[in-house]
């Protein structure tokens, strides 16, 4: 019962005695249309009060009107996060501005004594009903979240079924009572309109946005130049608080972006599971590799004698790579005489790793500064950037039963025989006693 | 009373060093309002320092930013800077600022630098400005060098080898048991006996403390004596007038610096510093694979590194040294020296630095073309 009268009964009174009595009023005392001026009384707090007030009140109308006109639209162009919550954040901020002025407009009319006798009750009342309403209208937003986004499918098709004379409440039966508590302000604040100096709205002066500038001068000496004097120092006032208020608020806005960035950045990624995994299993995998490494090292430290491939599986054209006791790389090719000859891979110039593959030439060639070597000793060619030949490496032939058939140092010292019907089952090892004769 | 030798000695000590470093001219209030900056054909070079410093501080802010993700581990260093290209927010673009940034810092230092030697602002009582200026040139690059390692990616590992190698090479023009001393300093930096994760510590060590320490001290004396001094005449003849350094000059220059931010913010959003290269170059660092081809330096060392490439190993370091010297003693070895020489001699070396940069790889071809 309650209920219907508050969003069907009241809406209507409302806007009755609103047209009603604001047509009566202009009919009767048009001179009182208008929100009777105080700015010669006090004129610097009015300004801090009046100016965020209807900045604010202006943004948050035209809000509140978008969802109401075209909510189809309006929800589209929400439908992104970032312009939702920018669109949310301005009209908090606007919101925000509105009760600040709001409540230097009424502690302006309490405290001011020149303002004392103009001040009527019914200004008071309508004050302290909007700061309510300001106040309504931001907890909403800050406790039941998006309204600009849920209003479309509540308040905004209530609001049509009242202007289209089906009303139908069951559009907000359910609404928190913070929204309700804020539609009935909303229906009472109209009501207000015709008896309050609310009225002026309806004498909104729009053109005052396009005119130039006007200043009042009191008592202004007749000559000319003082009142041009007068009107440059209110463009110039005006340029500046212009220039203020654009720098201002793009500052705002930049702190914003970066502060909203930073914070992002150093909250650090929240990964999905999978994203968590894919990241583990590349770290992983990596960890592995670098594990494989030390164990390669450690290898080295310990062995007398590590294996670098099958003596069959070797190519006199394509060379096998495989890490030598300094950790360095080394490549390692069939001879011409069916004996593995192994050379260092790391470059004499730079320390580049050189190819393994050998061209017509017979040459190996190192990538970075195109030096070739010859494969059969190491030497590289006249013209190239490294001086020295690659080192030969010193190896060791072992057969199935880990014993050291036949072996070669770096300097070509030949130990042991090879027997022919042995060399399909032999391995090629380099050998940790060679490594003192190679640096 | 005669005054003893020695105390005159003493006092003319006393008097060079308050003529360099006047600090009773020290009032920060005096020096905004009487600071003054000369107005002439020249004046853009002014700007200079303060584009260089502006990048610095791009670079702190930025650098730290990326110490919070990243991992100065050979298994971690790679895949933590992944980590913060791919998942952190706006990670890509503070690390694309910190490249683009770094490359604009020395790019704006070298400009300064060769403006500052052609206007020869040098001149006495500003000699510790350029030697101090010197020494941050030669910090800033080692910064690149040590920065350059820390993505711990093929070409990183691969061309800071190489770099380190250099080094080594030294060795063999030196007799006797000197010529293993480049090794050792060689394996000193490195830490082991080649490029692993001891240098990877080290570098990290130098990049992000050991030279923020030297860079925010030499770049506080660089700074304090720029203000006591003032600007320098810049131009022989009358300057058309002065500009108060403070508010105007500053603003411009704070306005240069929104233009530049914008521009470097552009270029690290739009434009990842690693599309110039070739790709696997940028895969992690594969200590037993071949060295990918297409290893170069960064392109601020391409002025030593084609002509090392090009030329005895010896005649390079001779004249790289050379030019060493004859920087840092700039202020003394071209006291009298008309600015029109200065002039002469900065367009010589700016064109060299052009040439070698812009051109270097094509004279590279076109040199081993014919010779091979």
């Amino acid at each position: 019962m309650l209920e219907a009268f508050l969003f069907v009964g009241l809406p209507y009174t409302a806007v009755i005695i609103c047209v009603a009595g604001s047509i009566y009023r202009f009919k009767t005392q048009p001179y009182s249309y208008s929100a009777l001026s105080s700015q010669f009384l006090e004129g610097k707090k009015l300004m801090w009060g009046s100016v965020p007030w209807h900045l604010g009140i202006t943004v948050v109308f035209l809000g509140h009107l978008a969802a109401f006109l075209a909510p189809d639209t309006w929800r589209l162009f929400l439908s992104s996060t970032h312009v939702l919550y920018t669109m949310e954040a301005i009209g908090l901020a606007a919101a925000i501005l509105c009760a600040l002025g709001l409540l230097v407009l009424i502690l302006r009319r309490l405290t001011t004594a020149n303002l004392q006798p103009v001040t009527t009750l019914m200004d008071l009342v309508v004050l302290f009903l909007l700061l309510i309403q300001v106040i309504l209208g931001i907890m909403t937003a800050m406790s039941v979240r998006w309204g600009s986004l849920w209003s479309t499918e509540t308040t905004t098709p209530y609001l049509w079924s009242l202007l289209t004379f089906r009303p139908d409440a069951s559009f907000i039966a359910g609404m928190p009572l913070l929204v309700k508590a804020h539609l009935t302000g909303a229906w009472i604040l109209l009501l207000s309109i015709p008896f309050s100096r609310l009225v002026h709205m309806f004498s909104l002066p729009l053109e005052y946005l396009f005119r130039p500038p006007q200043k009042v001068v009191w008592n202004a000496h007749p000559h000319h130049g003082s009142l041009k004097a007068a009107e440059d120092k209110e463009v110039t006032r005006r340029l500046f608080l212009k220039g203020a208020f654009g720098l201002t608020a793009g500052g705002v806005l930049l702190g914003i972006g970066v502060l909203d960035e930073l914070y992002r950045f150093f909250r650090g990624p929240r990964l999905t599971q999978a994203e968590e995994a894919d990241l583990l299993d590349v770290t992983q995998k990596r960890l592995k590799k670098n594990a494989e490494e030390k164990a390669l090292e450690l290898e080295r430290l310990r062995d007398e004698s590590i294996f670098v491939a099958k003596l069959s599986d070797l190519s006199p054209t394509k060379g096998k790579y495989f890490i030598d006791y300094q950790m360095r790389p080394a490549l390692a090719f069939l001879g011409a005489d069916g004996l593995p000859q192994l050379l260092s891979a790391k470059c004499t110039h730079l320390g580049c790793t050189v190819g393994s593959e050998v061209n017509a030439q017979g040459r190996l060639l190192c990538p970075c500064h195109v030096s070739f070597f010859d494969v059969t000793n190491g030497v590289p060619d006249a013209g190239s950037p490294a001086k020295d030949p690659l080192p030969k490496l010193g190896w060791v032939l072992v057969n199935e039963k880990g014993e050291i058939v036949l072996s070669r140092g770096p300097k070509g010292e030949v130990e042991g025989t090879l027997l022919g019907h042995e060399k399909e089952t032999l391995s090629v090892h380099i050998a940790k006693r060679y490594v003192e004769a190679l640096t | 009373m005669t005054k003893l030798k020695g105390n005159d000695f003493i006092e003319k000590v006393r008097t060079e060093i308050d003529q360099r470093l006047p600090l009773d001219m020290l009032n920060l209030g005096d020096l905004m309002a009487h600071k003054e900056v000369p107005k002439h054909r020249m004046s853009w070079a002014y700007y200079l320092g303060g584009f260089t410093l502006f990048f610095f501080i791009v670079q702190v802010v930025t650098g730290l930013m990326l110490l919070f993700y990243y991992k100065p581990t050979v298994s971690e260093a790679h895949a933590s800077v992944e980590y913060i290209t791919h998942q952190v927010s706006a990670g890509a673009l503070v690390r694309n600022m910190h490249t683009w940034a770094s490359s604009l810092m020395i790019l704006s230092i070298l400009i300064h630098l060769i403006t500052t030697f052609a206007m020869k602002a040098f001149e006495k009582p500003r000699e510790l400005t350029w030697v101090t200026g010197v020494a941050l040139l030669l910090i800033t690059f080692t910064f690149g060098f040590t920065g350059y390692l820390l993505p711990w990616n093929q070409i990183a590992v691969n061309a800071t080898k190489i770099g380190l190698q250099t080094i080594e090479q030294v060795g063999h023009y030196l007799p006797g048991d000197l010529a293993t001393w480049p090794r050792h300093l060689r394996e000193i930096i490195q830490g082991e006996a080649s490029v692993g994760q001891s240098t990877l510590s080290r570098f990290y060590a130098i990049h992000v403390v050991v030279l923020p320490f030297l860079i925010f001290g030499l770049l506080g004396v660089h700074l304090l004596v720029v203000q006591l001094h003032g600007m320098s005449k810049g131009v022989d003849e009358p300057a058309k007038g002065q500009e108060k350094f403070f508010p105007f000059f500053i603003l411009k220059d704070f306005s240069a610096w929104g233009i530049a931010f914008l521009a470097l913010f552009l270029f690290a959003l739009c434009l990842p510093f690693e599309s110039f290269f070739p790709y696997p170059l940028f895969e992690p660092y594969d200590a037993l694979g071949s060295t990918p081809e297409g290893i170069k330096p960064e392109w601020y060392f391409f002025f030593m590194y084609y002509p090392l490439e090009l030329l005895p190993f010896w005649l390079v370091m001779l004249g790289v040294n050379g030019a060493m010297v004859v920087l840092l003693f700039a202020p003394w070895i071209f006291k009298g020296s008309s600015r029109k020489t200065l002039r002469f001699l900065a367009v010589l070396a700016a064109l060299y630095l052009f040439v070698m940069t812009v051109f270097g790889d094509k004279i590279y071809h076109l040199v081993k073309g014919v010779g091979g």
